[in-house]
């Protein structure tokens, strides 16, 4: 891993290739074989500012995600909770005239120095998006198979159906699905294909997974079902939920963080973190207090 | 974030509180009864004060019915969970101050129609009494004010009323040794012992009020370990 520079800025054009990459750095692009009970991996975010071209979105950010806990983002829409999601896997950048100044760090390792792979980066920090997004062509099977069929060196076949296996088995879909694997992911329901996605997340054996509203499209049962998911997988990874949903929230996360803007146009700041019970309970900020309790709109 | 929300919710909650506080008024005019019919030894008047127990019991029940109907509908959070929390607690013991004004009542037939009373301790029951409406009010002011100040005072107000209590197990061991004056004498420690508990239950009240404010419980003292 190159040395992590204090303050980062990265600008690219949507479309074009990914920032230099350098010989394979680094501790980042070795992912820990996951284990049972494992310790994920700490994000530490220092002053961050997040751009849209001369839009200042995010401002100068600075909170920890920590490891084995689900830290749920909230705030109102406008708030920059999904630009600092994004940016936390560096596909904030892919954004045309996007840009980064501050650092982000996983365990220690600044995920924005110049060396570093956005490619790698986002293979030990996952996504799963707002709408359940399967590959409607390919196969249950290829679904989960894609990360590994993008990723890497060949990979034999029955080591690819133990991956497949134990990931479909992690998003709590391998009983529903097990006599089906080659039919295509777009025969599942909405909440089964939520479940596809996130066991095609961590079938490349992440470090982190974000979520961006993975429950907005999904009805409350498939929504339970998500959230019991997430409960058991924060033993193996760190998880961050962008959602709007303040009772999932209070629900499904270890730690809120409540983001809030003065106006429109205004950048995106982090009003308050700490603890969910303490942030539904006894928060320490009054807008943070007026958000959770739905007193303003 | 400018635009006031939840109006009708917000409405209903502060209706719920005006309610749940309005139980105090209920007890306090109880009480006041109740002083009423130990120092003229009425027994109407201490029935009635039974049969009106009713009305604090319907009020309980009502209150803390719509409070969990808000909990169930209205996902309360920060400080109007705290404030609903407090409230069902407030609501126990309006319900628990109720039940001991009936209780001083169910005695007093009990002592006969001219019984052997001693006016000292008639008169330190009906001062400990008046002492503890006051603690009644001022739990409910502080609530309504949401002052912590006021609420701690309570302990200091409640330290009033303890003290008489202990004054009149005093001259109950004094009261000499015919057995109708022992009797009326263990009835009145009975009815003194109702009243400290309805200064424990404003002080209880008075915690509420501090956990409201600040999100934390605390005792105010711990009968447990005391000082």
């Amino acid at each position: 891993m190159p040395g992590a520079t204090d303050t980062t800025r990265v600008e690219r054009e949507a479309g074009q290739a990914p920032v230099p990459t350098p010989p394979p750095p680094s501790e980042i692009a070795e992912a820990a074989p996951a284990a049972e009970g494992r310790r994920a991996k700490t994000i530490e975010v220092r002053k961050l500012n997040l751009f849209y071209g001369g839009f200042h979105a995010v401002e100068n950010v600075t909170m920890t995600i920590a490891p084995n806990k689900v830290t749920a983002l909230i705030g109102s829409s406008g708030c920059g909770k999904t630009t600092f999601l994004r940016s936390l896997n560096r596909m904030h950048e892919l954004n045309v005239g996007a840009s980064v100044e501050g650092e982000v760090t996983l365990d220690g390792q600044d995920i924005y120095a110049r060396g570093v792979d956005p490619v790698q980066v986002r293979r030990l920090v996952g996504m799963v998006f707002q709408s359940p997004n399967p590959f409607p062509t390919m196969s249950i099977y290829d679904n989960v198979a894609a990360g590994l069929n993008l990723n890497a060196t060949r990979i034999k076949k029955s080591a690819k159906d133990e991956v497949v296996e134990r990931s479909l088995r992690g998003a709590h879909l391998w009983g529903e699905v097990k006599d089906r694997l080659d039919k295509p992911g777009s025969s599942l329901s909405g909440g089964q294909q939520q479940r596809l996605c996130i066991a095609r997340a961590i079938a490349v054996e992440p470090e982190v997974l974000l979520m961006d509203e993975p429950c907005s499209a999904l009805d409350p049962v498939a929504t339970l079902a998500i959230e019991d998911l997430i409960g058991e997988l924060k033993s193996e990874y760190t998880i961050a939920i962008v959602t709007h949903n303040m009772q999932q929230a209070a629900r499904a996360s270890d730690v809120t963080a409540f983001f809030n803007l003065e106006e429109t146009g205004k950048p995106g700041r982090l009003i308050e973190v700490g603890e969910t019970e303490t942030i539904f309970t006894s928060p320490k900020e009054q807008a943070t207090e007026d958000y959770v309790s739905g007193r303003f709109g | 974030m400018a635009e006031v929300a939840r109006v009708e919710y917000q409405e209903e909650l502060e209706r719920l509180e005006a309610s749940g506080l309005g139980g105090l008024d209920l007890v306090s005019s109880a009480l006041g009864r109740t002083l009423e019919a130990v120092e003229q030894q009425d027994i109407e008047l201490a029935q009635l004060v039974i049969d009106d127990d009713d009305r604090i019991d319907g009020r309980y029940l009502e209150v803390h019915q719509a409070l969990i109907t808000l909990l169930a509908t209205q996902s309360p959070v920060a400080t109007d969970l705290r404030l609903i929390s407090a409230l069902l607690h407030i609501l126990k013991n309006v319900e628990r101050m109720g039940d001991q004004c009936v209780n001083i009542c169910k005695m007093i037939p009990l002592t006969g129609n001219e019984p052997p009373a001693d006016e000292e301790m008639i008169k330190l029951i009906l001062t400990m009494g008046k002492q503890a409406r006051t603690l009644i009010s001022q739990s409910k002011r502080a609530f309504e004010e949401r002052n912590v100040e006021m609420a701690r005072d309570l302990v200091r107000q409640d330290d009033v009323v303890d003290n008489l209590n202990r004054e009149c197990f005093g001259l109950a061991l004094e009261i000499g040794d015919d057995p109708d004056r022992r009797e009326w004498a263990m009835t009145m420690l009975l009815a003194a012992r109702a009243i400290e508990r309805i200064g424990d239950n404003a002080v209880d009240i008075g915690e509420q009020v501090a956990f409201v404010v600040t999100g934390l419980f605390q005792e105010f003292e711990d009968a447990s370990h005391p000082e």
